[in-house]
């Protein structure tokens, strides 16, 4: 029935007027027709065949066709070749056209159709002559419905009518020889010129396509429902009319297409010719023949089973046992043992909001747990007395100034406990306490003090370093102020405030020499060149070259030849240098005790320092002011003043062990100059105040300064001008320091007695700084006059280490 | 198990002196047993198998070759030894104490010293070589040497009408002929050739050669005779100082490899020479073929050296207070066999005993002598008190006598009850 229905609704949007009475009847019709789907389809196409070819506006195809037959009208349509096919069609329309005028009583229901169809579709294709041809071949006996068509057309156009079934008779003739030509199935679908398109698609409008122009083809305009109406009861033909989905026609189902459909219903064999009885031939016979219908026997291969089917067979055996492919049934088992899966609707797993949770979780703040007084049956001291009471009900206006938010009630037992009345309230207060309640995570910073402590290799691993007192010296009678040893470390030498210089013989302990003074031992220091058996004595304002004549005999001799005579030179001494310093020879006396040359400084001699060759000295004189920094040569016995301006209280000088540098501490700085160029090449920043002593790498890149406030500075020269480390190691000022000659290691001797060897080592890569480690705190000597060690030498070979005390001792600490 | 069983021992004591052989069948003594208890159980048992034994005697225990100076089991867990087997327990007489003899006073420190069978020769820091008898009278002293004298050996122990040999700071060593029993000192040869102080000389087993090394790092090896002639050297070459009677020697040949002074020379036979030095190496030196044969390197500078040719070690002792038993054949290890702990300062002199492979003697700067005996690491046989300062040298050269001399000018002479 929703066949039906389609139609009709668009018979209702396009003409209201005629439709109440039509309607009724087609719906009657539609419902009695409604057994044989067949009659329906009929009736509906057929309507529809007849709108489109009254909504085909016939005017432009009919100038078309004037114009064209005047031009082919004398062609012989007979002789028309395959070719042009086309024109071919156009030109028997126009030849329809004019013989529809001159019989009409001919005219057939195939012409009608054909016409109404060549009108609307300008272009109709050879093949759908050819097939219209077939149907018309059928249909012969339908005039009447032929005859219903014809009265109708002349309403709107009576000549398109005409001309229409005049082309439908020449067709006919035509047709039947195309079909023969051409019978091509590929060609048999094309009906119509819009394309293989449903028609149906142009349902909803008034065209049914386009043109070669582009313009739109109109539909034929369809009859109303009284005209089907008056086809249905003229067109004998109606019943097999069918309409073609595909071009839009209205088609006559020939006989033998109504035998096929038929058959098709009684579910009979389509083809009439079949014959379903015909005898049976036995092409293959049903016996099992005993004897083998060919010559050879089966191959051997034949009997014996398939190893490829086999091993495809043990892949799925084998896929079964172990799980891989599951049967339906245990498919089956497991869909149904599935449990529900729940995905989340609102969030995903890798959103951050959750790590954020997890990894920065604030703690809701912790609740008191509930005491006496949240008991249901409290102590009696827990529940209101009246005056209790009376403030708890003062505070209404202000609950939470209450002590407790509730009252504490005495039940008997649990069971006569009442619902807590303000449980929701309660329970919503809490939350908004928390809620309420500022929470923030407080960045704390957490860092271990060990943690800042760098991490220094163990003292064990740092061996060899002098850890044990070995042997003392005594024999001094007052502070030992200097100590020095000679090359070899056969002897020391030290220098004291008794004003006496003691040698010792450093494997014994035995003083081999002492050597008298005029004054205060200052500072000794053993020359460094071994073809010279000289040490440096500053003693008062003298400073003292002494041949201490112990070691090689034949050194001693010679130095003393050498030092005999004076070098003779004309070079003309300055007056300030000749104020400042008088080499003199000693006196017999003096001579005897060993010194062999005599220095008279115009003021107190507090330090003498060799240079690495052992022919230069300095020697200084803190109160000297601009000249208190001299140099002296013992080969040519001339002194200079390096310093022509006061730089300040000198508190120390130190030769570079390998270049031509001097380096002389003030109170504040250590200032780096170059004796060849005579200038300033550094200064360094020891940001202290007084600086006691200091002691250079025998590499001559790292430069220790102690200092009397307590610290120890390391300075690589190639570093900066601030100290590479500061040493605290000691509780007083530090007094001595020195650095071994072989061995990684450097200690400090101060006033608080204490001896600190540290593992100072200079690594050659210009990268790697220098590792500082503290080894050991030596504390042996005793305090005197709140001076504990003075100074502080290395063993030259060995990793042993001297120290001379305000004890008046020396001592050695051995590995 | 009982407790009571727990705590005993199988012990079987055995001896290698025929005399003190008792039947060496196990016996069960309480684990605890220290050396006094074993002591009286073995007197026990040698009054029971020897009538003739009246006197106790002291004996000292062996286990797993160490003298046993802990309880037993403190001994066996120390050597790792099983307390369920049988434990053999060897004993030896115990060495008798020396007993403090006499005391000979200097005019200062005591820089060496060496003992014949009548004489004690010693070197001293006041130049002077003196030689003493043994009850410490005077017999000799000749002050020849310009500086101290560090070192000075009997070119013959047996037969001191050899002369000796003194070595002396002022670079020079001296070959002394002396009538034996007069004060007829005569500076026979001086040798010169070393460039600085001379610390240590030793005279070859045959005593035709003698080797001296010191602060200039060269071992020189020379002829040890008393012949002037042989050296060769014209007398016109003489050195001033030096008496007229003397003659001066060169070296046969100058060794050089240490680096730092030799501290210490002994002759390890006829022609080898074994030195240790303050570079922390002890050096044996092939004098046919003039180069070392063998190195022994440690960590401290050695101080002096003592050879055992009963045990073919070394005795070494560093700047510190350990004495360092060196076997220089050992291939497995380390050379080092063993460690003596027990004195506080540097050891400065070591001297072996002529008789019995295990004892040998130390002295060192805590102003103490020591007896020890190899097989006993941890502690000494005994202390030899006495001595007021460093302890510079001992010698046991004379089986009889323990001598030694240190920096409170004093030689002590200390007699030994045990001489075979």
């Amino acid at each position: 029935m929703g066949k039906i229905e389609k139609p009709l609704k668009r018979k209702i949007n396009g003409r209201e007027i005629k439709i109440q009475a039509n309607d009724t009847e087609e719906i009657e019709e539609s419902e009695d027709s409604d057994e044989d789907l067949l009659t329906e389809v009929q009736e509906d196409e057929s309507s529809e065949s007849e709108e489109e070819s009254e909504d085909s506006d016939p005017e432009d195809s009919e100038d078309d066709c004037d114009e064209s037959s005047e031009e082919q009208s004398e062609e012989d349509h007979q002789n028309v070749s395959e070719d042009d096919s086309d024109e071919e069609v156009e030109s028997g329309d126009d030849d329809d056209s004019d013989e529809s005028e001159s019989d009409e009583e001919d005219q057939q229901i195939n012409e009608d159709h054909r016409g109404q169809k060549i009108t609307a579709e300008e272009t109709a294709s050879k093949s759908s002559t050819s097939d219209e041809s077939k149907i018309l071949q059928n249909d012969k006996e339908g005039s009447e419905s032929e005859i219903a068509t014809k009265e109708k057309t002349p309403r709107k156009g009576g000549r398109n009518s005409e001309s229409v079934k005049s082309v439908g008779q020449e067709q006919i003739s035509k047709a039947t020889d195309e079909y023969d030509a051409f019978d091509t199935s590929d060609e048999e679908d094309i009906r119509n010129t819009v394309g293989n398109i449903p028609k149906n698609w142009y349902d909803e409008y008034k065209h049914l396509g386009y043109d070669w122009d582009g313009k739109q083809i109109i539909k034929p305009e369809a009859g109303d429902h009284l005209d089907e109406f008056l086809k249905k009861m003229e067109d004998p033909d109606f019943w097999r009319t069918v309409k073609d989905p595909q071009t839009g026609q209205n088609v006559i189902l020939s006989e033998e297409d109504i035998n096929l459909i038929k058959r098709i219903k009684a579910q009979k064999i389509p083809d009439v010719s079949f014959d379903e009885y015909a005898p049976w031939v036995e092409w293959f016979t049903s016996q099992v023949e005993k004897m083998p219908i060919r010559k050879f026997p089966e191959h051997k291969r034949s009997f014996l089973p398939s190893k490829n089917e086999a091993k495809k067979v043990s892949k799925l055996v084998h896929a079964l046992k172990m799980g891989w492919i599951k049967t339906r049934e245990e498919q089956a088992r497991l869909r149904a043992k599935k449990e529900p899966q729940f995905y989340m609707l609102w969030s995903a797993d890798d959103q951050a909001e959750e790590m954020r949770r997890i990894h920065k979780h604030i703690a809701a703040p912790k609740r008191l747990l509930p005491g006496h007084a949240e008991s249901y049956n409290p102590p009696p001291e827990y529940l209101f007395d009246a005056k209790e009471m009376k403030e708890w009900n003062k505070l209404k206006n202000a609950p939470w100034k209450r002590k407790l938010h509730f009252v504490p009630q005495k039940f008997d037992a649990l069971r006569k406990v009442p619902a807590y009345p303000r449980f929701i309230k309660e329970r919503f207060l809490r939350c908004l306490d928390l809620y309420l309640c500022p929470r923030a995570i407080k960045m704390k910073l957490s860092i271990e003090p060990e943690s800042l402590v760098p991490k220094l290799p163990s003292p064990r691993d740092l061996q060899p370093f002098p850890t044990t007192l070995s042997i003392e010296y005594k024999g001094h009678t007052d502070m030992v102020r200097t100590i020095s040893t000679d090359k070899t470390g056969q002897y020391l030498l030290s220098g004291s405030d008794d004003c006496t210089i003691k040698i010792w013989e450093v494997n014994t302990g035995r003083c081999l020499k002492t050597i008298q003074t005029d004054s205060i031992v200052r500072c000794v220091e053993w020359c460094p060149n071994a073809a010279l058996s000289l040490v440096l004595v500053a003693t008062g304002n003298e400073v003292l070259l002494i041949n201490p004549g112990v070691g090689d005999f034949v050194v001693s001799s010679r130095t003393d030849d050498v030092l005999k005579e004076a070098p003779n030179s004309d070079v003309v001494i300055s007056e300030r240098v000749k104020k400042a310093v008088q080499w003199c020879e000693p006196e017999q006396s003096l001579y005897d005790r060993g010194v062999r040359i005599q220095l008279k400084h115009f003021k107190m001699v507090t330090q003498v320092t060799w240079h690495g060759k052992g022919d230069y000295f300095g020697s200084l004189m803190p109160d000297g002011l601009n000249r208190s920094v001299l140099i002296s040569q013992i080969s040519k016995r001339k002194s200079q003043l390096p310093l022509t301006k006061s730089k300040g209280l000198v508190q120390c000088i130190l030769f570079h062990p390998t270049k031509p540098f001097l380096f002389v501490a003030t109170q504040r700085h250590v200032k780096i100059y170059d004796l060849l160029k005579q200038a300033q090449l550094k200064k360094l920043m020891t940001n202290s105040n007084c600086i006691s002593t200091m002691a250079i790498h025998p590499g001559g890149d790292n430069l220790l300064v102690g200092t009397y406030d307590r610290k120890m500075l390391w300075f690589d020269l190639d570093l900066s001008t601030k100290p590479y480390q500061t040493l605290r190691l000691h509780g007083t000022s530090v007094r001595g320091v020195a650095y071994h000659k072989r061995y990684p290691l450097f200690a400090s001797g101060s006033d608080d007695r204490s001896l600190i060897i540290s593992h100072g080592m200079v690594y050659n890569e210009l990268l790697q700084n220098a590792l500082i480690v503290p080894l050991k705190r030596l504390q042996d000597h005793q305090p005197f006059n709140d001076f504990g060690i003075l100074g502080v030498h290395f063993h030259p070979l060995q990793p042993w280490v001297f120290s001379s005390g305000a004890d008046s001792t020396i001592k050695l600490y051995t590995n | 198990m009982d407790k009571s069983i727990e705590n005993e021992l199988q012990i079987r004591l055995i001896t290698k002196q025929d005399i003190y052989a008792v039947p060496d069948d196990p016996i069960t003594v309480q684990a605890s047993v220290d050396c006094k208890e074993l002591n009286e159980l073995l007197n026990q048992l040698l009054k029971a198998s020897n009538p003739d034994f009246l006197k106790p005697k002291e004996f000292d225990f062996l286990a797993f070759g160490q003298l046993i100076r802990l309880p037993l089991t403190a001994h066996l867990q120390e050597h790792a030894g099983s307390d369920e087997s049988t434990v053999d327990v060897e004993y030896i007489e115990r060495t008798p104490a020396p007993e403090p003899q006499d005391t000979i006073l200097h005019d200062d420190w005591v820089a060496s010293v060496q003992s014949t069978d009548k004489w004690i020769l010693t070197g001293c820091y006041d130049n002077s070589v003196n030689i003493w008898t043994h009850h410490g009278k005077p017999v000799a002293s000749v002050k020849e040497h310009t500086e101290i004298v560090k070192g000075a050996t009997w070119v013959d122990r047996a037969d001191p009408s050899k002369g000796f040999i003194s070595v002396s700071h002022d670079q020079t060593a001296i070959i002394w002929s002396w009538e034996e029993g007069t004060d007829k000192l005569c500076p026979k040869i001086t040798l010169r050739g070393h460039e600085r102080g001379i610390d240590s000389v030793d005279v070859s087993k045959n005593s035709h050669l003698l080797a001296t090394g010191g602060w200039d790092t060269n071992l020189k090896i020379w002829s040890a005779s008393l012949d002037v002639d042989d050296s060769g050297e014209p007398i016109s070459k003489r050195s001033k100082g030096t008496n007229k009677n003397s003659s001066v020697r060169t070296p046969l040949h100058t060794l050089k490899g240490h680096k730092e002074s030799i501290s210490s020379i002994n002759w390890v036979d006829s022609h080898t020479v074994c030195t240790a030095s303050m570079d922390h190496t002890i050096k044996f030196w092939d004098c046919q073929l003039y180069g070392i044969s063998n190195e022994i390197v440690d960590q401290k500078a050695f101080l002096s050296s003592s050879w055992s040719p009963l045990s073919n070690t070394l005795l070494a002792t560093s700047a510190d207070r350990f004495i360092r038993l060196y076997d220089p054949r050992s291939t497995e290890g380390t050379v080092c066999k063993s460690k003596f702990t027990s004195h506080q300062l540097w050891v400065s002199s070591v001297a072996w005993s002529k008789y019995d492979e295990h004892l040998f003697l130390s002295g060192s700067y805590d102003a103490t002598v020591k007896m020890w005996d190899t097989r006993s690491a941890k502690a000494p046989l005994y202390n030899l008190q006495g001595h007021e300062g460093q302890i510079l040298a001992v010698d046991w050269s004379n089986d009889k006598y323990l001598v030694s001399g240190g920096t409170d000018n004093s030689v002590h002479i200390f007699k030994n009850r045990h001489p075979k």
